[in-house]
């Protein structure tokens, strides 16, 4: 079992990503299953044609009893769907969320050990202990990270391999979603290799995932046919493929301006 | 497993409830607590707390009184907001170091499970080459026995329990929880604690029985140490029927199995049981071992109902809630136990008189011989009295 996750700056497309790469593996016939690990919980959402599933923890919160049947929704062309969920912005704590709707997952489902590749979609940086816990529990095995060429994702992408670096956690790849800035392939590619890493796909900005995503659709699913469909083909083939990673060599905060200058 | 892919329409779940338990409002016994006491349970020599300074304080210092050393990594603010993993790694090291333990448990609790802290990652930066306990714990169970599951599990895990002994434990703490449900602390929404009925009278009450030649059974129904305290009273009983001398029946039965639990369990049976001998008191019927006090209600039943059907009173202590009360029709009751809120649940349950010895439990630690207990000393002076 490949067991993934996407790390990044909150709004800088890990869902988008996650949800394609997934409809593009089980498009080639890979069984997989989606976690969202974010308490917005709309990691599956494009998978299950616009749908909120019921999450581990609201159904923990009324008291079920847990079955897989009860959290474990099957999306398109079989994408196992499981969110996390958790509490509203403000109050209670959705690290311990994660730790505890993880723990049960390992208990109640099988889908996990069942799936060929496993993508956890993880909230933005990693705030607290609870949204390492995916990695800390030794369920992540391979990370990615995720970031345009602006400052601000960069920034917090270099955060993030502080946190790996903390946790002894090898970085697999630097994905680069575009957000149309100046010189973005050069820059990441380049934020990438000094991280001791490399920049394994770029993906161009294009209206047509947003427009798939109102509709409540991956790209893969509603056009599988336009070239943007063919770049989250290409880099879900990249990452079942990839077995390369480093120790990541987090850069100074002036070497990422200069950077991005 | 619904597939939306092929069905448009809205997912319908029909999720099964669990059968709801009852909120309780008084104060609960902690699974932090209850994984410390495991942890001595399983010879453990020193225990960690990853958590406040505070936390479990006052046990973790009784249990100091029972061998077992119990440090804390004292996590303050700062170690809530940053982690403690670099607190946890010092005092491991420490504690090594220090008192070159052969068995090491580190336990949670709500602070540092709730921040995410992951004890096996300190263990793996020091690589102590003694079995360490991890037990991942929080006191945010209903239900204090998920607290020496936890720590069962984890020991297993470690190589220091037996998987025959694991699954025996596990009946066991299903049944006390159980037990709790049904007529215990468990069983109501708020229990008011109480002291019970006084020892004076009811000491006097027995002596009555006594001198009527009524015929009585008394049972040790005892969690673990607590039978060094609770034995004292079927002891006094026993003297005082000596005393009188009427010729009263007296059966005595006893969840004093040597054979049966943990190494240290089957020493308190044994250490009871010897000096229960010594006192001059025959054991009947033995019920079950120290840890059984759950189960063996059926033994009970079975062992009244054939043997000793026509008896007038019963002199229970321990957990006498444990002990169904089908086989105590017709007979006087009198129960023994530690909780203050154990007392209405028995009186409900229809136990004639309730005693309480107040601060058993804490009494009971550290020690290798019976201990003497207020109401076992308060019928002893009034039979010695009665007799003069």
């Amino acid at each position: 079992v490949k067991q993934i996750a996407i790390y990044g700056k909150g709004g800088i497309g890990k869902s988008s990503t996650a949800s394609n790469m997934a409809a593009a593996c089980a498009d080639e016939g890979y069984k997989v299953t989606i976690i969202g690990c974010d308490p917005k919980s709309d990691s599956s959402i494009t998978l299950l044609r616009g749908q909120r599933i019921p999450t581990v923890m609201e159904l923990l919160q009324q008291g079920v009893d847990i079955t897989e049947l009860d959290v474990v929704f099957e999306g398109y062309k079989g994408v196992q769907c499981v969110e996390v969920g958790g509490p509203e912005p403000g109050i209670g704590c959705a690290g311990r969320g994660i730790i505890v709707a993880i723990k049960m997952l390992q208990k109640i489902s099988s889908v996990m050990a069942d799936s060929d590749l496993v993508i956890y979609d993880v909230p933005g940086d990693i705030v607290c202990g609870g949204f390492a816990a995916p990695i800390r529990k030794g369920l992540v095995k391979e990370t990615y990270v995720l970031t345009s060429g602006e400052y601000m994702p960069l920034f917090a992408a270099n955060n993030i391999c502080k946190g790996f670096a903390r946790l002894g956690t090898d970085l697999h790849g630097v994905i680069c979603n575009s957000r149309n800035a100046q010189n973005e392939e050069d820059i990441v590619a380049a934020f990438a290799k000094e991280l001791g890493s490399e920049m394994i796909t770029f993906i161009p900005r294009d209206p047509i995932v947003q427009t798939c995503e109102r509709a409540g659709f991956s790209v893969i699913e509603k056009e599988p046919d336009s070239e943007i469909a063919k770049v989250y083909r290409k880099l879900a083939r990249t990452v079942m493929e990839r077995d390369t990673a480093c120790e990541p060599r987090p850069l100074t905060d002036k070497r990422l301006r200069e950077l991005t200058e | 497993v619904l597939n939306v892919s092929d069905n448009q329409e809205e997912i319908v779940l029909s999720p099964v409830l669990k059968p709801k338990e009852p909120m309780i409002m008084h104060p609960r016994p902690s699974s932090i607590v209850a994984a410390l006491y495991t942890l001595r349970d399983l010879s453990v020599d020193v225990v960690i707390l990853h958590g406040p300074p505070g936390c479990s304080f006052k046990h973790a210092r009784l249990l100091e009184e029972d061998g077992l050393r119990v440090v804390t990594t004292a996590l303050d603010e700062a170690g809530f907001v940053f982690g403690g993993h670099d607190k946890l790694v010092y005092v491991l090291n420490k504690v090594i170091e220090m008192f070159n333990p052969r068995s090491i448990g580190i336990v949670g609790t709500c602070a540092s499970m709730i921040i995410g802290e992951e004890l096996h990652e300190a263990v793996l930066e020091v690589n102590p080459d003694v079995p360490v306990i991890e037990v991942e714990v929080h006191a945010g169970y209903p239900n204090n026995t998920k607290g020496v599951i936890i720590t069962l599990e984890s020991a297993l895990a470690a190589g220091i329990l037996s998987e025959q002994e694991f699954q025996r434990q596990k009946v066991l703490l299903q049944e006390a929880t159980e037990v709790e449900k049904r007529h215990g602390a468990a069983s109501k929404e708020y229990l008011e604690p109480s002291r019970g009925d006084m020892k004076y009278t009811v000491a006097k009450r027995i002596i009555q029985l006594l001198k009527d030649g009524k015929k009585g059974i008394t049972i040790l129904n005892a969690k673990k140490e607590t039978g060094y305290m609770f034995a004292d009273i079927n002891a006094a009983v026993n003297f005082a029927a000596e005393q009188i001398g009427s010729g009263s029946e007296l059966v005595n039965m006893a969840n004093l199995d040597k054979e049966l639990g943990l190494k240290r369990v089957r020493t308190h049976a044994l250490n009871i049981a010897s000096d229960l001998e010594d006192m001059g008191v025959t054991v009947h019927e033995i019920i079950g071992g120290l840890d059984e006090y759950p189960v063996v209600g059926d033994t009970v039943s079975k062992l009244i109902s054939d043997k000793y059907p026509d008896f007038d009173f019963a002199v229970i202590t321990g957990v006498p809630h444990a002990i169904p009360m089908d086989c105590l029709k017709g007979m006087e009751i009198i129960s023994v136990t530690n909780g203050p809120r154990q007392v209405l649940p028995l009186k409900e349950m229809g136990h004639d008189h309730v005693i309480v010895e107040i601060d058993l439990h804490p009494k009971t630690l550290g020690v290798s011989h019976i201990v003497e207990s207020e109401f076992g000393a308060t019928l002893r002076e009034m039979v010695k009295e009665e007799t003069a």
